[in-house]
């Protein structure tokens, strides 16, 4: 369970101020897929990267698994990001050098897991975004939509607590983001926790819960059913 | 423990990666720019250990030739205010019975007085055609054995054993020849239209007013750059032995070959057979004159200057590349960050590449400098009035480099990448 309390986000200082985040109260539960909407400057965004430990509340708490995050260290929060969140940046952040098998495997073996294990995990992850026949390649030989799965085979390769989503398909036409939203679609099913910020409502409305933001509060917060 | 253990093993982790990293992002490098590099990290490789070696080498090539034409490995001569080597013969008879001695040539030698004019007198005023010089008596075979003293003929023939009244001249007692002949020093004299074939008078002093002279027909003239060999005279020992009045069994010189690495021993026994009969019992590098190894310590310092400037480029180079190969990459840096990628391996992966770097440069510097260059100026010295310069490179100094450039190359790695990796994970994200 991830919770944001009173969560206030300010950049700037003086005339220059603005208020991102105010006062912001959230709680998502395990197993819960959710959809964060709004229009730009809404502070979709900036609530993802509080929420995901990317970034630090001006004031206000997160608190992860019911612990305080606010006072972590920032080795301790990089820690929590490779063992308990996975991310999926919008424009898929894989390394160039790396193939896909590889870029699936770096965080786990950084977490220091074996080889094998790694390995094994990763082939997994990416038999889940049916990019099983991919491994060796390059992200530049992939699509913008395989690129964008193999991010999410990485992001989901080590069973993070919570899967955080910055605009998955912002940059891929609707034929490569439907694999996409499918991958996250069963993801959920399988009882990951999902946090996606997107602007297009079509695919929020593939989200179980669909939070909108405006101004840096929350206009609403509607759970759905699927059908 | 196990935080120990813990603390090893996380330790461990970050260099697997962080190796892995560094090995794939130079393979993924452009090779033009990893050749710039590498070429760059070889330059400063040679810059380090050529330029000191080639300055040092001006001086140890001097050193070398000293020892080669003249000295041996060890040489003996007459202590301070003695005119010979004190029990010489007793010495000599130990000497030979030593194996590991592989050459020995015992010499007299006697200042003497040297007439190269003999048929006109000079005119009033004028100088007479005459001057002092070392006259050195020598066993032809033995010294032939140890300096192979035929090659120092540049003029003539050598001397031989079954002939009399021949001598051989050092071409820089000789104005035609000598370098200063031009130079107009005072109290310089060098001998006037003496060359092969002239017949020249040597004037011995011995006690007293009492003057020993021979006349020689100058049979070759012998030219090294060892002052030993072109400023000297040279006749069968056996002939400035009967020119001798007194002390006829005891030499002046005694030059000895044997192994470097028993030079210093062997003067040690040397010494203790002697006992209190007195002598100089010296290596060839303890007899080299002191303001040469000055020099040769003057030689290392410039060159060892002129390598921190080296240095100091290569960091730079170092530095550039690293940095601006990590503030390109600045948002992967930050995406790493943001997967739970510690600072710790991103820096190492950086770090890495620049010890590749460094260490690619120096495999292909060390190749160079011991299989191309040091042959090659061994084969081609470079032509100095004083010495024949070579290439002093040892895989110890070599390995001192090497370890320095690594070093250099590591702390110019490290910093642009803890400068980069070191800056707010979302900013790097974002780009901002």
């Amino acid at each position: 369970m991830i919770k944001a309390q009173k969560l206030t986000k300010i950049y700037g200082k003086g005339e220059l101020e603005t208020v991102v985040l105010k006062d912001l109260d959230l709680e998502i539960n395990d197993g819960e897929f959710v959809a964060i909407i709004g229009p730009s400057g809404a502070g979709k965004s900036t609530l993802l990267y509080q929420l995901s430990l990317l970034d630090n509340p001006t004031r206000g708490e997160v608190y992860l698994e019911g612990h305080k995050t606010s006072m972590l260290s920032e080795t301790v929060k990089t820690a929590l990001r490779l063992s308990k969140l996975g991310y999926v940046f919008q424009d898929y952040a894989l390394l160039p050098e790396l193939n896909a098998l590889e870029n699936v495997m770096l965080p786990m073996y950084v977490a220091g897991m074996k080889g094998a294990d790694a390995h094994a995990k990763a082939k997994k992850a990416l038999e889940r975004v049916n990019l099983l026949d991919k491994l060796v390649n390059k992200p530049s030989q992939l699509s913008g939509g395989q690129q964008q799965r193999v991010a999410i085979a990485r992001a989901i390769a080590h069973e993070p607590k919570i899967l955080f989503a910055d605009e998955p398909t912002a940059n891929l036409d609707s034929a490569s983001a439907e694999p996409v939203m499918e991958a996250f679609i069963q993801l959920h099913k399988s009882g990951q926790t999902i946090i996606m910020v997107t602007h297009e409502e079509e695919y929020a409305s593939k989200a179980q819960r669909i939070i909108a933001l405006k101004d840096g509060v929350i206009v609403s917060d509607t759970a759905r059913h699927r059908g | 423990m196990r935080r120990i253990a813990h603390f090893f093993g996380q330790y461990q982790i970050a260099f697997s990666v962080g190796w892995f990293l560094a090995i794939r992002s130079i393979r993924h490098s452009s090779k033009w720019t990893t050749g710039l590099i590498v070429f760059i990290m070889v330059l400063t490789f040679l810059n380090l250990v050529v330029v000191s070696g080639l300055l040092r080498g001006l001086i140890a090539g001097s050193f070398e030739a000293f020892r080669q034409s003249y000295s041996g490995e060890v040489i003996i001569t007459a202590a301070p205010k003695q005119e010979y080597i004190e029990n010489s013969p007793a010495l000599l008879s130990y000497l030979r019975g030593n194996s590991r001695i592989q050459a020995i040539s015992a010499r007299y030698a006697a200042s003497v007085q040297l007439l190269g004019t003999l048929n006109d007198l000079p005119d009033k005023g004028e100088r007479p055609n005459k001057i002092g010089i070392r006259l050195v008596g020598i066993d032809l075979p033995s010294e032939e054995k140890l300096t192979g003293f035929s090659r120092f003929i540049m003029s003539g023939e050598m001397l031989r054993d079954d002939e009399e009244g021949y001598a051989l001249i050092g071409a820089n007692m000789l104005k035609k020849y000598s370098a200063f002949a031009d130079a107009n020093i005072p109290g310089l004299d060098l001998l006037s239209d003496v060359e092969v074939g002239s017949r020249v008078r040597v004037n011995l002093s011995v006690e007293g007013d009492t003057v020993v002279s021979k006349e020689f027909i100058i049979k070759g003239i012998v030219k090294s750059k060892v002052d030993e060999i072109s400023t000297r005279m040279f006749i069968p020992a056996k002939e400035l032995k009967r020119m001798l009045p007194v002390n006829k069994e005891q030499y002046q010189e005694v030059a000895i070959k044997t192994d470097a690495a028993y030079a210093p021993v062997l003067v040690g026994e040397i010494r203790q057979f002697m006992g209190p009969y007195q002598a100089r019992i010296q290596t060839s590098l303890e007899a080299v004159p002191s303001f040469l190894r000055d020099v040769e310590t003057t030689m290392s310092l410039l060159g060892n200057s002129l390598s921190s400037i080296a240095l100091v480029v290569a960091a730079t180079t170092i530095f550039i590349v690293i940095f601006i190969n990590a503030i390109t990459k600045r948002k992967f840096i930050g995406i790493m960050k943001g997967i739970g990628i510690s600072p710790k391996v991103i820096e190492l992966s950086y770090v890495f590449q620049a010890i590749i770097y460094g260490l690619v440069g120096s495999a292909i510097g060390l190749f160079l400098t011991f299989f191309v260059l040091k042959p090659y100026f061994a084969a081609n010295p470079i032509n100095f009035p004083f010495s024949d310069g070579i290439l002093v490179a040892t895989p110890d100094g070599a390995a001192l480099r090497v370890a320095i450039l690594l070093v250099v190359t590591l702390i110019a790695g490290y910093i642009p990448a803890k400068m980069i990796v070191g800056r707010n994970t979302l900013d790097a994200i974002l780009g901002r």
